[in-house]
C-alpha cells in the first residue's frame, strides 16, 4: 500500500470516527434533531454555511453552541435587530487613548463578532438588508473590510444563520440572491413526544450537561479537505444536473408541478451545493464515492430555498419540498433500459 | 501491489460486463425471434389467402432467425456501455455506485486520491456478484410467444390451398373466344354474290361486313350473349334477304305468277315453291319439270313460264318476273340436257352402275329430282370404257332409237341422230365423252337459285355458329316445304353432349326436364315462313296438308255443321283470312282439318 492510499485511508477512517465521535458529543446535548445536525455537519465540512428556520425554543442556538464546543472553535453570536448596524456585525475603529503618551490617541480595530469561527446569526431576517449584506459579504469572501482594511476571517468559518418564520412583521426576508449563499437550508422540525420528554428532564433539573471537545479546529479543516477528494462518479453528477434541470420550468424534462408553481428553478449553485453536501455526506459515512442515494439525500435541503413559487404555487400552498419530492421522482437515477433491468432483471 | 489490484478489479468487472452483454443479446436475439416469427405467421396466412402453396410458405419460417440475426444486430450496435454495465451491477448489487465510479475513474485515468479506495470498494463489490447473481434473466413474458408463433406457423403452412369459388356470373356474360368460326365464312362469302339489285347488293356487303367484323371480335373475344345477339341479328337479316323476293308490295306479283303456274298440273309444286318463296326448291322442281318425259308437259311448262313473268311483271313485281325469265332461259337447256341423258342412258342401260340406273329412272320417270350431275358422270365413264366395237354398237343402238319409236319427237330422232353420228369416230366419241363431263361439272342452276343457296348456306352457317356458342338457333324450313317438316332443328340443338336435353333456365329448381312430349324428328331443317300480307282479290295458291282450299270472299264467321268429323266449307277459309300470323296457320288449321 503507497503512502497516499494508506493516508488517504486513513484519513477516511479517522473521518469517520470523527463524525462517530462528533455526532455522540452532540447527541449528548441534543435531544433528536439526527437530520438536523447531519445537515449542519455536512454543511461545516463541506465548507458551506447553512440557514435553519424553525420556531423559537427548538435548540438552534444550543446546537451551534455545542457544535462548537465539540470542535474547540470560537463561537459568536449575532442577535438581529432591526437596528443592528453593519459595524456591529463585522467591527469597527474606535478611537482610544494612547497609554505609552499622554493625550495620543489612536484608532484601534474592535472586531466585530463576525470574526469566530462558528457564528450564530440569529434572526437574519429581522436585520436591515445593509446589515445582512455585511453578513452575507464575510460568508461570502470570508474576509471583511473595514475602514478600508481587509481583515480575513480566520478558518475553519462556519454561519449559521436562522429565520424565524412565526414574526414575519416589520422583517427583511432575505432576498433570493442572498438566500443562494447558503448551501443548505435546515428546516428544525418540533421534537416529538419522546424528544420533548427527554428535553424536559434534560434542561429542568440541575445537571447542565458540557459538551467535550472532540475535534481540533486541524482536524475539521482536514475534514475539510478530505470532502474535496471523494470521487464522484460521471453518471452521479449527471443525475444532479438532471435534477438542478428538472426545477427549471422550461425545461421539458420538468415534470407538471414544477411548470406551474414554480417561476425560477434552481441554478448552478444548487447543483454545486448538491455535490459538495454529497461527498459530505458520503464521507460522513466512510465511502470514499459518492452514491446516488447521497443526492438524493442533499437534494431537498440544497435546493428549497433556491426554488422561487409562481403565483400559482403560491396561491395553490405548493411547498419546495414538496415540488422537489416529485422531481426526485420523475426524474431516473439510471437510463430508462438500465433502471427497469434493475428492477425487473 | 495497487496496480494489481486495479487491473484484477478491471478484470473481474469485464468477466461480468461480458457475462451481462451476453445475456442482453441472447434476450434481445429471443425477443426478435419471437417478434419476427409472429410477422411469418402473419405473411403465412396471407400468403396462403393470397393462394401459395406451401412450398412457398414454408420460407417464411426464415423470418425467425432473420429476426434473430437483426436483434443481435441491433443488440450489438446499442450494447451496454461500461459506465452503463457497472450502474447496472450497483443497483443490483446495491454497493453505492462504487463499482460506477471505479470504472469512471478508471476510464478517465484520473490520479484521485480516492481512487484506491474506491477501487478496493469496487473489487469487494464485485465479489458478491457471483454469490448473488445479478437478477439478469434471460427469458420475458413475451419469449413464451415462440413456441405459439413456431406451432401457428406450422398450422398455416400445413393449410390447404384455398379453393376459390368464381361468383356466378350474369348467364350469357362470360366471354367467349373462338378462333375459328366456320359459319361465318359462308355468310362473309355473301359479299361476292352478284345479284341485279343494287340495293340488296349493298345489304349483302354490310351483311357480310358486320359478320367479318364479328368474326375479328369472337376471335378476342366478347360476352357470349351479344355473340349470340349478333349472330340472331345476322341470321334474320340473311333470312331476309332469302325471302325478299316477292315481298310486301310485290306479293301481288308473286301470287299472279304463282296462280299461273299453278294451272298447269306438272308445274303444281313449282308454283307452291315459288309461293314459299323457295327458289331452291322451285329451281329443282323445274328442272324436274325441263326433264319430263312427255313433251306436251314440257311445252305447257315453258308457255306457264313465260306467261308467269309477264303476269309478274305486270302485276309490280320485276324481282319474280327476272326469275321466272331465268328459267324460262334455263328450260331447253335443261331439256336438251335431260333428254341427251335419257337417250345416252337408255342406250348404255347395261353399261351403267345401279346408282346410275337409279338415277336415270328418276330421270325417265319424271319422280323425284334426278341427279343430273351423277348421271352425267356416270355416262362419261361408260362412254369411256367402251371399245370401238361397243361404240360402234351404241352408234347403232342409237341410230335404232331415233328410227324406231314413234313416240319420240322429231327434234329428240335428230339429236339421236346426231349423236349416232358422232359416235362413229373415236374423236366424235371423245367430245361426247367431253360434253358429257362438262354436263356434270357444269352448274345447271337459276342464278337466283344459286343466289339462294348461297343464302341458305348463309343462315345455315349462322346457325351451326349459335349452336356452337351454346346457342338455339331458330330452326329454319327445309327445301321440301314447311308444312311436312316435324321441327327437326329444335330438339337436336337443345340437346347437350350428353344427349339429355338442357334446363331451360339455371334459376329452375324443379326436378323436371324439358324433353317434351313431342317425338323427335329426323328433318335435318327448317325454315322459318315470313309473314306476307295475304292479298284476298288472288286467289289463293296450293294445297296445304290438313287444310281446305280457300276460296275468295270467305268470312270466318261461318256456322259450322254441328256434326262431329265434319266441316263447313266456309270454316278452312275462315283460317286463311284470319289475323293469324302465317308461320302459325298450319298449325291452327289442323285444328280444323276433317
Amino acid at each position: 500500500m503507497t503512502q497516499s492510499a494508506a493516508s488517504f485511508e486513513e484519513r477516511l477512517a479517522l473521518a469517520a470516527r470523527a463524525n462517530g465521535e462528533l455526532r455522540a458529543a452532540l447527541a449528548s446535548v441534543l435531544v433528536g434533531q439526527t437530520e438536523v445536525i447531519d445537515q449542519v455537519l455536512w454543511c461545516l465540512i463541506a465548507n458551506g454555511h447553512v440557514l435553519v428556520e424553525g420556531a423559537p425554543g427548538l435548540g438552534k442556538t444550543l446546537l451551534v453552541r455545542t457544535l462548537a464546543s465539540s470542535l474547540e472553535l470560537q463561537f459568536s453570536r449575532i442577535q438581529f435587530t432591526p437596528d443592528l448596524m453593519p459595524s456591529d456585525v463585522i467591527g469597527t475603529n474606535v478611537l482610544v487613548a494612547d497609554t505609552s503618551s499622554a493625550g495620543a490617541r489612536h484608532f484601534a480595530l474592535h472586531k466585530g463578532p463576525i470574526f469566530g469561527q462558528v457564528i450564530l446569526a440569529d434572526e437574519i431576517n429581522r436585520a436591515t438588508p445593509k446589515t445582512q449584506s455585511a453578513l452575507l459579504e464575510a460568508m461570502q469572501e470570508h474576509a471583511v473590510t473595514i475602514a478600508g482594511v481587509r481583515h480575513v476571517l480566520d478558518e475553519p468559518f462556519f454561519v449559521l444563520a436562522t429565520e424565524n418564520p412565526i414574526e414575519m412583521e416589520g422583517t427583511y426576508p432575505l432576498p433570493e440572491a442572498q438566500l443562494d449563499r447558503f448551501l443548505l437550508k435546515v428546516l428544525v422540525p418540533a421534537p416529538s413526544e419522546d424528544d420533548l420528554t427527554q428535553i424536559l428532564v434534560r434542561t429542568t433539573g440541575h445537571e447542565q450537561v458540557q459538551p467535550r471537545a472532540v475535534l481540533k479546529r486541524d482536524q475539521v479543516l482536514e475534514l475539510r479537505s478530505l470532502c474535496r477528494d471523494i470521487a464522484v462518479a460521471e453518471p452521479v453528477l449527471r443525475y444532479a444536473a438532471c435534477l438542478v434541470r428538472a426545477t427549471d420550468p422550461s425545461a421539458e424534462s420538468a415534470p407538471e408541478i414544477v411548470k406551474r408553481s414554480i417561476r425560477y428553478g434552481a441554478g448552478v449553485r444548487g447543483a454545486q451545493s448538491m455535490i459538495l453536501a454529497s461527498k459530505a455526506s458520503a464521507l460522513l459515512e466512510g465511502r470514499a464515492h459518492v452514491a446516488f442515494a447521497d443526492v438524493q439525500r442533499v437534494a431537498p435541503a440544497c435546493l428549497r430555498h433556491r426554488l422561487i413559487r409562481s403565483f400559482e404555487g403560491e396561491a395553490d400552498a405548493v411547498t419546495t419540498d414538496q415540488v422537489i419530492s416529485q422531481v426526485l421522482s420523475a426524474v431516473p437515477t439510471r437510463p430508462d433500459g438500465i433502471e427497469k433491468a434493475v428492477r425487473k432483471g | 501491489m495497487d496496480i494489481r489490484r486495479e487491473d484484477k478489479t478491471s478484470h473481474l468487472f469485464q468477466r461480468h460486463a461480458r457475462h451481462v452483454r451476453i445475456t442482453l443479446a441472447f434476450r434481445a436475439a429471443l425477443t426478435g425471434t419471437a417478434i419476427a416469427l409472429c410477422v411469418g405467421v402473419l405473411l403465412s396466412a396471407l400468403a396462403w389467402r393470397l393462394g401459395w402453396s406451401s412450398s412457398y410458405r414454408w420460407w417464411f419460417v426464415l423470418a425467425g432467425p432473420l429476426g434473430a440475426s437483426f436483434s443481435l444486430l441491433h443488440a450489438h450496435r446499442n450494447r451496454w456501455s461500461d459506465l452503463n454495465v457497472a450502474l447496472y451491477l450497483d443497483g443490483c448489487l446495491r454497493s453505492s455506485e462504487a463499482i460506477t465510479t471505479a470504472v469512471g475513474l478508471n476510464a478517465t485515468g484520473a490520479d484521485s486520491p480516492a481512487r484506491t479506495v474506491v477501487m478496493r470498494d469496487a473489487a469487494e463489490a464485485l465479489k458478491r456478484v457471483d454469490a448473488i447473481r445479478p437478477r439478469l434473466r434471460v427469458l420475458r413474458r413475451h419469449h413464451g410467444m415462440i413456441p405459439i408463433a413456431a406451432l401457428a406457423f406450422v398450422w398455416t403452412v400445413r393449410l390447404p390451398m384455398r379453393v376459390t369459388v368464381a361468383p356466378p356470373t350474369s348467364p350469357g356474360t362470360n366471354l367467349v373466344s373462338v378462333a375459328d368460326v366456320q359459319g361465318l365464312e359462308k355468310v362473309i362469302a355473301l359479299d361476292a354474290l352478284r345479284t341485279p339489285d343494287p340495293a340488296q347488293r349493298e345489304r349483302l356487303k354490310r351483311i357480310a361486313q358486320d359478320a367479318n367484323a364479328l368474326r375479328d371480335r369472337l376471335s378476342q373475344g366478347m360476352e357470349r350473349r351479344e355473340a349470340l345477339s349478333e349472330l340472331a341479328r345476322l341470321r334474320d337479316a340473311v333470312a331476309a334477304e332469302r325471302m325478299s323476293i316477292g315481298d310486301g308490295e310485290r306479293r301481288a306479283g308473286l301470287e299472279v305468277a304463282q296462280g299461273r303456274l299453278a294451272q298447269v298440273p306438272a308445274l303444281r309444286r313449282a308454283a307452291k315453291a315459288l309461293g314459299d318463296r323457295d327458289l331452291t326448291r322451285f329451281d329443282d322442281e323445274m328442272q324436274r319439270v325441263a326433264g319430263a318425259r312427255e313433251q306436251r308437259d314440257r311445252d305447257a311448262a315453258r308457255q306457264a313460264l313465260e306467261d308467269a313473268a309477264q303476269e309478274a311483271q305486270r302485276a309490280g313485281a320485276p324481282d319474280v318476273a327476272r326469275a321466272l325469265e331465268d328459267q324460262r332461259r334455263l328450260f331447253d337447256s335443261r331439256e336438251g340436257r335431260a333428254q341427251v341423258l335419257r337417250d345416252f342412258g337408255k342406250a348404255l342401260d347395261d353399261q351403267l352402275s345401279p346408282e346410275a340406273k337409279k338415277e336415270l329412272d328418276a330421270l325417265s320417270s319424271g319422280v323425284g329430282n334426278a341427279d343430273t350431275a351423277k348421271l352425267s358422270k356416270a355416262l362419261a365413264d361408260a362412254l369411256g370404257r367402251l371399245t370401238e366395237q361397243e361404240r360402234a354398237r351404241l352408234a347403232e343402238k342409237l341410230a335404232r332409237q331415233a328410227e324406231g319409236d314413234p313416240n319420240v319427237s322429231p327434234m329428240s330422232k335428230d339429236h339421236l341422230r346426231k349423236l349416232s353420228k358422232q359416235l362413229e369416230t373415236d374423236e366424235g366419241k371423245r367430245n361426247l365423252e367431253e360434253q358429257l363431263r362438262q354436263m356434270a361439272n357444269a352448274p345447271d342452276q337459276s342464278e337466283e337459285s344459286r343466289r339462294q343457296r348461297s343464302l341458305d348456306d348463309a343462315e345455315r352457317g349462322l346457325g351451326e355458329a349459335e349452336r356452337k356458342l351454346g346457342g338455339l338457333p331458330i330452326p329454319m324450313l327445309g327445301s321440301e316445304g314447311s308444312s311436312n317438316q316435324r321441327g327437326s332443328g329444335s330438339d337436336e340443338s337443345s340437346s347437350d353432349q350428353s344427349g339429355a336435353p338442357q334446363a331451360g333456365s339455371h334459376h329452375d329448381k324443379g326436378h323436371g326436364d324439358h324433353k317434351g312430349s313431342t317425338a323427335p324428328v329426323d328433318g335435318t331443317e327448317l325454315r322459318a315462313r315470313a309473314g306476307g300480307k295475304i292479298n284476298p282479290a288472288a286467289p289463293m295458291p296450293g294445297v296445304v296438308a290438313g287444310r281446305g282450299q280457300a276460296r275468295i270472299g270467305e268470312t270466318a264467321n261461318v256456322r259450322g255443321s254441328g256434326v262431329l268429323g265434319e266441316v263447313g266449307p266456309g270454316e278452312l277459309g275462315g283460317v286463311e283470312r284470319s289475323e293469324i300470323p302465317q308461320e302459325y296457320r298450319e298449325h291452327v288449321g289442323r285444328y280444323f282439318s276433317p
